[in-house]
C-alpha cells in the first residue's frame, strides 16, 4: 500500500444558503447561520411545505454567460460556478490539452427546471413545441459536461446518482481514479436545484419533509426529539482532488488528504434505512481501513443527520459500532443539513467540504437547533449550537440515500509529508 | 510491465438481457445472428403527434416472472427490465448470494431513470394538485432507483451505484465496477443499465434535440449505421446487466467464465453538448486507454461492437477515431458491428447490451451483423464492416459508447485462454 498514489486537496467551491465562495460560506456555518427561509419566488400553489434553504445569494451572471445561463438548468448554473471558484481556490491552471484532468459530479435528479417547464410546454403546447435542448440539459450529466466544456477537461467525466449519498461517493470515485492513475487531478463534488413545486410534492408526499412552517429557521433539527423531518436546500461544491506530488511541484496550498472511501448498500428497503445501521457501519469501516487508520483516530464525523425519525437514531448506532462505544462517545459529530438543508446530491460534497474545512482550520462547524437530544440519538459527542476549536487527527464524512447507498469519506490533515 | 495476478484480473461470468431482440442470452444471440431487426412502430403509447414513430420495444416482457406483484408495483418499467435482467444474469452465473452479500455490490446504470413515473406525476401535479402525487412516486423516478431495487431484490450488500454519462452510462458502469473488484471494494459486481423511455415525453423530448430517425413508415429499416442514407437513432428500450467477477474467486467456485473485462478507458471531448468531435480524438484515446490499461496489444483487436447510432455527424467521427487509435492497416482489418442496427439506442442500457453482445461475439468466435448496411456511406469507410453474421477468430474485443456531453467510453474484452 505504501507505493499508493496519494489524493490532496487544494481548492474548494461552494454555493449554498451559507453563500458563495468558501469564505463566506465556511464563516456562515461556524457561526451557526440557519438557511431556511419560506419560499419566495415560486408558485407553490396548494402546497402545505413553503419553506426551503435557498442559494439566495447566488447570482447566475457573475459566472455564466448570458445565453448558457439562459438555457441551461439551474444545477448546471450552480457547477459552472463552483468549478470556476474551485479552481481559482485552487490556483489551478488545466493543463493545455485537459487530458490529465477529469470531473465527477453527484446529482439527485439533474435538471429539474428544464424538464418540468418543457414537460408543461408539450402538455399545454404539443409535443413539437419541446425544445432542442431539453434533453441534453436535463440530464444528470449535464453540469459535469458543461464545466468539461467550459475549462476543457478531457479526463474522465461523469455523474454519479446515489442520490443523497452523490456527493460522497463522487468524492471517493474521483480519488480512486487519480489513485489508479487514469487522472492527476479531478473535480468532485456534487449539485442539485430541487427546490420545485414537484420535488417538494414528491417528497412531501413520501412524510419526509419538515413542517415546521412557523419558525422556518428552527425547521431541521437533526438529533432533536422534535425533529420532523429535512428542509430541501440547495448548492453546489466541488473540490479539486489532486494527486499528491502534482500538487507539491506546483507548490499548491494543500487543505487535507483523502485518505479513505467506503461505500455499502443496506438491501433493505427503498425509503427507510436499516435500523440497525449495520450496512452504514460497513461503509465507515471500509472508509478507515482504506485510510490505514485506526478508528480511534477519528476525531470528528459530519453525519448525515437528515432529520428523519427513523435515519438519526441508525446513523448513530453505526458510527457506534464503526468507532466502537468508547470512542464515539468520546467523539465530534455534528449535522450541518441544520444549517444549510438538505442539498440532495450536492449535499455530501458541502458536508465534506465542511469536513476538509474542519480538518484544515481545526474548528468543527456546529448542528443548530438541537434544543433537546433524542435519546434514541446518544452515545457520541454532539456539538450543539457553536462551532468548536479542536485539533483534528481525522475525520470522517457519512452520507446515505434513498434506495439504501451508504458512503463515507475519511480525510487527514496535511502534515507536509 | 508485469501480468496480472489473477485476484487483479477481472472476468464475466454471467450474461442477462432483456431486450428488443429477446429475452436471456440465448434468445438475443440467436436473434443478433440471423440479423434480426427488434424494431416496430410505438405500441407502449399513442405516438401520432410525435415526429418519430417507431421504436425498439421490449415484447413479451411479464414482470411478474422475475418480480412479486406488490414490489413491480412499486418500480418503473426502468426498474423492472433491470431487476429481470439483474436476475437472469445471476442465473446465469450461478451466482449464489449468501454469506458473502456484503462483497457484492452493483453499478447500473441509466439514461433518464423512471420516465413514465415521472409524467405521471407531473400530469398529476398540473392536473389535480400536490396532495395527489403518490408517495412512492420520488423514489420509482430517480435514476439510482434501478440500482437500488437490484440491491434489495437479490440482497446484494456491496457498494451500490449509478453512474451517468448518457448513452455511454453502462460502458462507465462496467469499467468503474472493474475498478471496484481491483481495488478490493468487492469480489462481484452487477454491471449494466436499463432503460425504459419510450414514453410521451421522452420521445418528444429526444426528437426535439434533432437526432431522432423519421423513417416511420419503414420500422425495420430505419436504424442504418454507416449507411448513406441514415438519418438519426431509432430509441430502443432494455436491461442489460453482466456479473464481473473477481477471476481466481470465479475459477475456486467453478464458475463459467466467458471473457475477460480486462480494460478500461474514459475520457471527454470537451467539444459540444450534442455532437462528438469531428475527428473522434477523444474517442481514440478511450480506445487506446482502455487497451493500455488492459496491457493489450492493439494488434490483437479483431472486432468492435461500435457504438455508431445511425446519426449523420456520429457514425463518420467514430470511423475516424478506430482508424486514428488503431492505425489504417490494422483498421482495415477489424471486423465492426453496429448492432444498433437490430437493436436499436437503448441509451443508458445500450452499452451494457453491446457489451453483452460484444462477450457472446468472443464465445461464439462469431462477429454479429450491421443490418441495413446497403450504400455505405464513403465517410465510415477504412473498416471491416461485417454485414451478415461471420464466423471470425477473436482475441480481444472492443465496445465503444459515446454520450451527449462529450463523454467517452471504452471496454476491452479478452477471450480467456486460462
Amino acid at each position: 500500500m505504501s507505493t499508493r498514489r496519494r489524493v490532496v486537496i487544494t481548492g474548494i467551491g461552494i454555493i449554498s444558503g451559507h453563500g458563495v465562495g468558501r469564505e463566506d460560506v465556511w464563516r456562515n456555518a461556524c457561526n451557526g447561520m440557519a438557511c431556511t427561509a419560506p419560499i419566495t419566488d415560486m408558485e407553490l400553489g396548494t402546497s402545505p411545505v413553503t419553506i426551503a434553504a435557498q442559494a439566495r445569494d447566488f447570482v447566475v451572471d457573475d459566472f455564466v454567460e448570458r445565453r448558457l445561463a439562459r438555457r441551461a438548468d439551474r444545477v448546471t448554473h450552480f457547477a459552472l460556478a463552483a468549478a470556476q471558484l474551485a479552481t481559482a481556490d485552487a490556483g489551478l491552471t488545466i493543463s493545455a490539452d485537459g487530458r490529465d484532468t477529469g470531473i465527477i459530479l453527484g446529482t439527485g435528479t439533474g435538471g429539474n427546471h428544464v424538464r418540468d417547464e418543457n414537460y408543461q410546454t408539450m402538455i399545454e403546447r404539443g409535443v413539437d413545441r419541446i425544445s432542442p435542448f431539453a434533453i441534453p440539459y436535463s440530464m444528470c450529466n449535464h453540469p459535469p459536461a458543461e464545466v468539461a466544456m467550459l475549462l476543457g477537461l478531457r479526463g474522465p467525466t461523469m455523474a454519479m446518482v446515489t442520490a443523497c449519498a452523490a456527493g460522497t461517493d463522487a468524492i471517493g470515485t474521483a480519488t480512486a481514479i487519480i489513485r489508479r492513475g487514469d487522472a492527476d487531478v479531478m473535480l468532485s463534488g456534487g449539485t442539485d436545484a430541487m427546490i420545485t413545486p414537484l420535488w417538494i410534492a414528491g417528497f412531501d408526499a413520501m412524510r419526509v419533509l419538515s413542517h415546521h412552517q412557523n419558525d422556518p429557521a428552527t425547521a431541521p433539527r437533526p438529533f432533536d426529539s422534535s425533529r420532523d423531518g429535512f428542509v430541501i436546500g440547495e448548492g453546489a461544491a466541488i473540490l479539486v482532488l489532486e494527486e499528491r506530488e502534482h500538487a507539491v511541484r506546483r507548490g499548491a496550498l494543500i487543505l487535507c488528504e483523502v485518505a479513505g472511501y467506503g461505500a455499502s448498500a443496506d438491501a433493505h428497503h427503498i425509503t427507510d434505512p436499516d435500523p440497525s445501521g449495520r450496512s452504514q457501519a460497513r461503509a465507515m469501516r471500509a472508509a478507515i481501513a482504506d485510510a490505514g487508520i485506526p478508528a480511534h483516530e477519528i476525531d470528528y464525523v459530519n453525519a448525515h443527520g437528515g432529520a428523519s425519525r427513523p435515519g438519526d437514531p441508525s446513523e448513530i448506532a453505526a458510527i457506534r459500532a464503526a468507532l466502537g462505544e468508547e470512542h464515539a462517545a468520546r467523539t465530534a459529530v455534528s449535522a450541518t443539513k441544520s444549517m444549510h438543508g438538505h442539498c440532495m446530491g450536492a449535499t455530501g460534497a458541502i458536508e465534506g467540504a465542511f469536513t476538509a474545512l474542519a480538518v484544515a482550520n481545526g474548528i468543527i462547524p456546529p448542528t443548530i437547533n438541537l434544543t433537546e437530544l433524542d435519546p434514541e440519538c446518544v452515545g457520541v459527542d454532539h456539538v450543539i449550537g457553536q462551532a468548536r476549536t479542536t485539533t483534528l487527527r481525522a475525520a470522517m464524512s457519512s452520507n446515505n440515500g434513498l434506495g439504501g447507498h451508504n458512503a463515507a469519506i475519511v480525510l487527514l490533515p496535511w502534515g507536509g509529508e | 510491465m508485469t501480468p496480472r495476478p489473477l485476484n487483479a484480473r477481472v472476468v464475466i461470468t454471467g450474461i442477462g438481457l432483456v431486450s428488443p431482440l429477446g429475452i436471456g442470452k440465448a434468445e438475443v444471440w440467436e436473434a443478433a445472428r440471423q440479423g434480426r431487426s427488434g424494431a416496430g412502430p410505438v405500441t407502449l403509447f399513442d405516438a401520432s403527434a410525435h415526429g418519430a414513430q417507431i421504436a425498439f420495444e421490449v415484447t413479451g416482457f411479464d414482470p411478474l416472472t422475475f418480480i412479486d406483484k406488490r414490489a413491480a408495483r412499486r418500480m418503473d418499467r426502468s426498474s423492472q427490465l433491470a431487476v429481470a435482467a439483474a436476475g437472469l444474469a445471476i442465473e446465469d452465473a450461478g451466482l449464489v448470494i449468501g454469506a458473502d452479500a456484503e462483497r457484492i455490490g452493483a453499478v447500473i446504470s441509466t439514461g433518464n431513470g423512471g420516465n413514465a413515473t415521472y409524467e405521471e406525476a407531473h400530469h398529476t401535479l398540473l392536473t389535480r394538485g400536490p396532495e395527489r402525487i403518490s408517495p412512492v412516486a420520488l423514489p420509482m423516478i430517480i435514476c439510482n432507483m434501478a440500482a437500488g431495487h437490484v440491491s434489495m431484490t437479490y440482497g446484494l450488500q456491496g457498494p451500490v451505484s449509478c453512474i451517468l454519462t448518457a448513452c455511454a452510462s453502462s460502458l462507465h458502469a462496467i469499467g468503474e465496477a472493474a475498478d471496484m473488484i481491483r481495488r478490493g471494494a468487492a469480489d462481484v459486481m452487477l454491471a449494466g443499465g436499463s432503460e425504459a423511455a419510450v414514453t410521451p415525453y421522452a420521445m418528444g423530448a429526444l426528437d426535439a434535440s434533432r437526432a431522432m430517425s423519421h423513417r416511420n413508415d419503414d420500422p425495420t429499416g430505419a436504424s442504418r449505421p454507416f449507411d448513406l442514407n441514415r438519418d438519426g437513432f431509432v430509441l430502443g428500450e432494455a436491461g442489460a446487466v453482466l456479473v464481473l467477477e473477481r477471476m481466481d474467486l470465479a475459477l475456486a467456485r467453478n464458475a463459467p467464465i466467458i471473457a475477460e473485462m480486462s480494460g478500461y478507458g474514459a475520457t471527454s471531448d470537451a467539444h459540444h453538448i450534442t455532437e462528438p468531435h469531428p475527428e473522434g480524438s477523444e474517442q481514440a484515446r478511450a480506445m487506446t486507454r482502455a487497451l493500455a490499461s488492459g496491457q493489450i496489444d492493439a494488434s490483437t483487436v479483431d472486432h468492435i461492437n461500435a457504438h455508431a447510432t445511425s446519426t449523420v455527424a456520429g457514425d463518420a467521427s467514430e470511423v475516424h477515431g478506430i482508424i486514428t487509435a488503431l492505425g489504417a492497416d490494422h483498421a482495415a482489418s477489424v471486423a465492426v458491428s453496429a448492432t444498433k442496427s437490430m437493436h436499436g439506442h437503448c441509451l443508458g442500457a445500450t452499452g451494457a447490451l453491446e457489451a453483452a453482445l460484444t462477450t457472446l461475439a468472443i464465445t461464439h468466435q462469431m462477429v454479429p451483423p450491421t443490418i441495413n448496411l446497403t450504400d455505405l456511406d464513403p465517410a465510415c469507410e477504412g473498416v471491416d464492416h461485417v454485414r451478415t453474421a461471420r464466423a471470425h477468430r477473436i482475441r480481444t474485443a472492443l465496445c465503444s459508447g459515446f454520450g451527449f456531453g462529450g463523454h467517452n467510453a471504452v471496454i476491452a474484452l479478452e477471450a480467456v485462454t486460462a
